[in-house]
């Protein structure tokens, strides 16, 4: 039975070790979160192993052919075992539930520096505010590498939540109340941030990227939106501020999404329609359920940029996304 | 079929039913229940819109409250009354001297008899567990018509809504209207005979709460016909999205209270059974573990499902009264939904899960040919259970935004319930051992099941721990798990139990190749299909969501096809249920020799289980024990009267 | 309503053999006990909602009810003192048909349901007048949530009585059996009990 148990042990060892079951971490958080896992998954593997070995080797040496109208041995318990397998799970999982509980506190630590994220989910939209670089506005989420962010997050109508894979942590966002965050990245890179709290229609298209950058261009980048936020780019910025790119395809602003219908040839959809772009556009920013592209679900777009962007604002995405010079 | 058997087992028993000269419209029936359902519709109609006229409030026919009042309450209440489940109480009610009782509505005599209210709890046995597969199959065909859309990222077949109300369908099904009452069903077979009982405590209240089950069913299934699609709020429809979905939600809301009362008064029946009609020296501690089980179930549906109803009326409330339970706005508060919801809906789980250890402790040890190890034991875990599953509910919530001291409390509490849960594992391991193992089909589901839950529980040992549920929770690792316990756990021990039982309910004998054919197939291709689940949860892929990035496809493709597998293998489970009941060779009263009470009486049982009542003597394993017995039974019930009979 | 057991008759030969009866406890009495528990229960929900309004939200009233909402303490509490006479009333008539007395009986029933009319005509006239209505704010939504709820239960509570009475008045019921007076008389305790807590929580404090 002992070959039977080591055999199985192996097995799912390697089950455990070989597929790659975690994402790569990219932040101190899931680096401790990982910590618990491996820990966790050491006593599961033993544990499972024990149980399928008594379970295999019992069918394979006492099966007995139907005929066989013997009855077992009449063993009723065994205070010792029964007290055993009371006892050495309970500490088992006890040490589970310390450790998690070590980590968990770790994981809530903001540092002495945290750099403030503000997030706001609605319907099927992320936007990103940094108030200790002015209040910028962003529609993607750019951090800088190993320092660490706290995220202070709101919600405007239902329950979503937040979760960039690589990075672990996770919190849902529920109106009415403000909840919070700590990720601290350690790798440079895109990823992505995901809503996985059912949150309506939109619900799987909820997404937003997330960009890791060193702390230079970090810098860098504030600086530019703060200086691409006045006029000449008025329009780029609020694309980029109102997370349009997450859904919409637009070359100039370099974004792909495809949630949306793309905007490369609106003008031409518009003419085609007989109408005057300027006030197409502004119609489906507006009122975005009053045309639908053909292949797109209604209900998918935040039907309220016109309370959250200003007159001007709208004015100036719609000459960006028409391509009118200003 | 088995029914005719049934007839000459018990020819004289009650089949004095009077010739019945009141006509078809009059007579309880489904003519009957179709005018008066139309009749209570159209009440709840006028009732809504004459107090909306009086009242001047615009518009009078506000036909979000007629659908709630008129169509998913009233109208359901007419359906009951036409059939005939208050003819007795309004006879009492009214005053008039109650008719003798005749029996007529106990026993099966013709299959007609499973359509009517039948207050036999063998009878009600089969209804649950007919209705019961008959919205597992469509559950499943529906969760096999959302993996097609996985198969590849992006939209195939259906919109995002469509999706989203199968996913909810799906889970409102499996949950509500097939584990839940399947269990009930086979606990309803199971109990009263293994007391000792002639039936349930409350027969017409058994027959009242089981007819509650196809009209909440039905009642999810309608919300396809809703304006706006079914309900797509997943099973646990959050509040506040739930209020502010198209009408469908309703369906929802009120097939959850239908099947709410049916299992609380199922429940309650069984408790008022278990204490009250006990067979002489059936003590608690020589109860079958099968009871035990049903006992702590009950006692967990009696004191939870209430919140789940109040929190489907708040929400209903907040749509339809415009109220502000979940409304920030004016003072509402969000996550009070979720606390009320799992105050409910965790100790659902051990609902889900309670009377499946109880029937596996059943076949381990008739199989085994052993006594339960650590019997005493067993039946405290299940208490230990019970009570650990009140402090634990807010582990679903580890995300949630509720207040952060809750956290760690709750997850020693939730780590805590392995330990009776292992305690249970390593009992029936330790049964097995040394035991006269015959593998047959119960044996191997009873097998399966361990090792699955096993799998299931490790599973929730990560998710107790909140660091790492902080990273899958709303990941397809919940739904591998759900999946691992749920099925792994409840559905194999479903399948267990009606094969177990198969014999004792029709008089027939399955066909065990074909048993251990659809052993395998749903043990392979249930693996296959969950387990990859659990990969693509921890990397990265949400639960609840049509669309998914392209790097999940390869695996999302191969769970596709292993679902569609798992959903064929059914079919052979269907084949041989519906062939062997027809044409299956007769069973003997005991082919397991069994020492339950339930299996020293004729197979099936006579119509009122026992001519007189049987004295226990002993426990009810005591398998290998020389000379030992559970029970005397006397009277013409037993297979030895039968037979001198004959 | 009535156990199986009661309303079979038991020497019949066609009939099930009796059922050992395994408790001192009736059957039916302690399926209304339990049904007591499980509604119990589902006030219980509602005081959660209650709880998670006024006290757990962050954004709670200062004042309960926010000015400038007043809740009728007065009438309430008149209210109050007529349900609880009418849990009297109700032992009064049950005592009464233990002792044989059919007359206290039907007095006991008809005046506990006078009672239990007067509370709910009071609660409906205090709705109409209270200023306020279900969709002004989450104090509005516990507040008509739980005294509904509670105004539910008299109503089924009412309906119970009403079918004793009319069973008392056409010569049902005995010293020996009287289970049909018993339980919508344990009911009726239970939803005058309920009040109470109802009525201090939602009110008084």
């Amino acid at each position: 039975m002992a070959g039977i148990g080591i055999v199985i042990a192996i097995l799912v060892t390697l089950v455990a070790v070989l597929i790659p079951w975690l994402p790569t971490s990219a932040s101190e958080q899931m680096d401790r979160i990982e910590f618990v896992y491996w820990f966790a998954t050491v006593i599961c593997i033993a544990v499972f192993a024990l149980v399928m070995a008594v379970l295999l080797y019992s069918v394979m040496a006492f099966r007995s052919p139907p005929e066989d109208e013997s009855d077992g041995p009449p063993i009723h318990g065994n205070t010792g075992l029964e007290i055993a397998w009371t006892v050495v799970p309970a500490i088992l999982v006890i040490a589970i539930g310390v450790l998690s509980a070590f980590v968990l506190s770790k994981n809530g630590e903001a540092g002495p520096n945290p750099l403030n994220v503000k997030v706001f989910a609605q319907q099927f939209a992320w936007r990103f505010v940094y108030p200790d670089d002015g209040g910028l506005k962003s529609g993607e989420l750019v951090l800088p590498l190993d320092r660490t962010v706290k995220f202070e997050m709101e919600s405007a109508d239902v329950i979503h939540s937040f979760w960039i894979p690589d990075m672990g942590q996770k919190q849902d966002l529920v109106p009415g109340i403000t909840t919070s965050i700590i990720v601290t990245p350690t790798r440079t890179g895109m990823f992505s941030l995901v809503c996985t709290e059912l949150c309506g229609v939109g619900h799987a298209t909820m997404r937003a990227t997330v960009r890791v950058l060193s702390q230079d261009d970090f810098a860098a980048w504030v600086k530019e939106r703060k200086s691409g936020g006045g006029k000449p780019n008025a329009g780029a910025a609020i694309f980029a501020g109102a997370g349009c790119g997450g859904c919409h395809t637009f070359t100039p602003a370099g974004s792909n999404g495809e949630i949306g219908p793309g905007l490369d040839d609106i003008v031409s959809v518009a003419q085609k329609a007989g109408r005057d772009p300027a006030e197409f556009v502004r119609e489906a920013i507006v009122e975005p359920g009053k045309v639908i592209t053909p292949g797109y679900q209604d209900g998918v777009m935040p039907p309220n940029y016109g309370e959250t962007l200003s007159p001007e604002e709208i004015d100036a995405l719609v000459a960006y996304v028409t391509g009118a010079k200003k | 079929m088995s029914v005719i058997e049934h007839t000459s087992h018990d020819a004289g028993h009650g089949s004095g039913a009077p010739p019945n000269r009141r006509n078809i419209l009059m007579r309880p029936g489904f003519v009957r229940a179709a005018w008066c359902f139309a009749l209570f519709f159209l009440v709840g109609l006028y009732l809504v819109a004459g107090i909306r006229w009086l009242a001047g409030w615009d518009p009078v026919y506000d036909w979000n409250i007629i659908v709630l009042v008129g169509g998913l309450t009233l109208a359901p209440i007419g359906f009951l009354l036409g059939l005939g489940s208050f003819d007795y109480w309004l006879y009492w009610i009214s005053g008039r001297p109650t008719i003798p009782d005749d029996h007529a509505n106990h026993g099966a005599h013709t299959w007609k008899d499973y359509f009517k209210v039948n207050t036999d709890h063998k009878v009600i046995g089969v209804q649950y567990l007919v209705t019961t597969f008959i919205f597992f199959t469509l559950g499943g065909l529906m969760a096999m018509l959302f993996r097609a859309e996985l198969a590849q990222p992006g939209m195939q077949f259906m919109d995002n809504q469509t999706y989203n109300g199968l996913v909810s369908m799906h889970a409102a099904l499996m949950i509500f209207v097939f584990i839940i009452p399947a269990f009930a069903g086979l606990a309803n077979f199971a109990v009263p005979l293994m007391l000792g009982a002639p039936d349930m405590a409350f027969p017409r209240l058994n027959a009242l709460s089981f007819w509650f089950l196809p009209i909440a069913g039905t009642m999810f299934l309608c919300s396809f016909l809703a304006p706006g699609g079914a309900f797509a709020t997943g099973w646990t429809s959050y509040a506040p999205l739930a209020s502010e979905q198209p009408i469908g939600q309703i369906f929802f809301n009120m097939g959850v209270q239908w099947a709410g009362a049916s299992s609380i008064l199922t429940a309650l029946n069984f408790l008022v059974t278990i204490i009250t009609m006990r067979a002489p020296g059936m003590t608690f501690w020589r109860m079958p573990l099968l009871v035990w089980a049903n006992f702590t179930t009950s006692l967990l549906v009696v004191i939870a499902t209430p919140f789940i109803a109040g929190s489907q009326f708040f929400v209903m409330f907040d749509r339809i009264m415009h109220t502000s339970f979940f409304v920030p706005a004016d003072g509402g508060y969000v996550l009070g939904y979720q606390h009320i919801f799992w105050f409910y809906s965790h100790p659902a789980v051990y609902i889900m899960i309670l009377p499946g250890f109880g029937i596996i402790s059943e076949i381990i040890s008739v199989m085994s040919r052993k006594p339960i190890f650590g019997y005493r034991l067993m039946a405290m875990s299940l208490l230990g259970i019970l009570v650990l599953g009140f402090s634990v509910w807010a582990h679903h919530m580890f995300v949630a935004g509720m207040a952060d001291w809750l956290r760690v409390p709750m997850m020693i509490s939730t780590l805590l319930i392995a330990v009776p849960t292992g305690v249970k594992v390593f009992s029936w391991l330790a049964t097995l051992w040394e035991g006269r193992i015959k593998l047959n089909t119960p044996m191997l589901f009873s097998l399966g099941f361990i090792s699955m839950f096993v799998i299931g529980g490790l599973s929730g040992i990560y998710l107790a721990s909140v660091p790492i549920t902080i990273h899958a929770s709303d990941t397809y690792f919940i739904v591998a798990h759900i999946h691992y316990v749920l099925f792994g756990g409840s559905v194999l021990t479903v399948f267990a139990g009606i094969y177990y039982w198969f014999p004792k309910m029709t008089g027939r004998m399955y066909n065990e190749r074909l048993g251990k054919l659809h052993f395998w197939l749903t043990f392979i291709s249930f693996n296959l299909t969950f387990f990859p689940m659990h990969w693509v949860g921890l990397v990265g892929m949400p639960r609840r969501v049509a669309d998914y990035s392209d790097r999940f496809a390869d695996l999302n493709l191969f769970v596709t096809i292993s679902s569609f597998a798992l959903g064929a293998s059914v079919v052979v489970f269907f084949y041989n249920m519906i062939v062997s009941w027809a044409r299956g060779p007769i069973a003997e009263s005991n082919p397991w020799r069994a020492m339950t009470l339930e299996w020293q009486v004729s197979s099936p049982p006579p119509i009122f289980n026992f001519d007189e009542i049987p004295q226990v003597v002993g426990g009810p394993y005591e398998y290998g024990v020389p000379g030992a017995r559970h029970a005397i039974l006397t009277g013409g019930g037993t297979p030895a009267a039968k037979e001198a009979h004959a | 309503m009535s156990a199986h057991a009661e309303a079979l008759h038991g020497g019949d030969h066609h009939g099930p053999p009796p059922a050992n009866q395994s408790s001192r406890i009736a059957p039916t009495i302690l399926g209304m006990f339990l049904f007591i528990g499980t509604e119990a229960m589902l006030f219980g929900s509602f005081f959660a909602a209650y709880f998670f309004v006024r006290v757990v939200n962050p954004d709670a009233p200062s004042t309960w009810p926010p000015a400038p909402n007043e809740f009728p303490q007065f009438v309430a509490g008149i209210n109050t003192a007529i349900l609880v006479t009418s849990s009297f009333t109700m032992h009064w008539a049950l005592q009464s048909i233990k002792r044989n007395n059919r007359r206290g009986l039907q007095a006991g029933l008809l005046l506990t349901i006078l009672m239990g009319t007067a509370f709910l005509l009071t609660q409906f006239i205090e709705y109409a007048h209270i200023g306020f209505n279900t969709s002004d704010g989450a104090f509005a939504s516990v507040f008509f949530g739980l005294t509904g709820l509670h105004g539910a239960h008299v109503l089924v509570g009412l309906l119970l009585l009403t079918f004793a009475a009319n069973r008392a008045f056409r010569g049902h019921y005995s010293p020996e059996h009287h289970h049909g007076v018993e339980l919508p008389g344990i009911y009726w305790h239970f939803v005058d009990v309920m009040w109470i807590v109802v009525y201090v929580t939602v009110y008084l404090i």
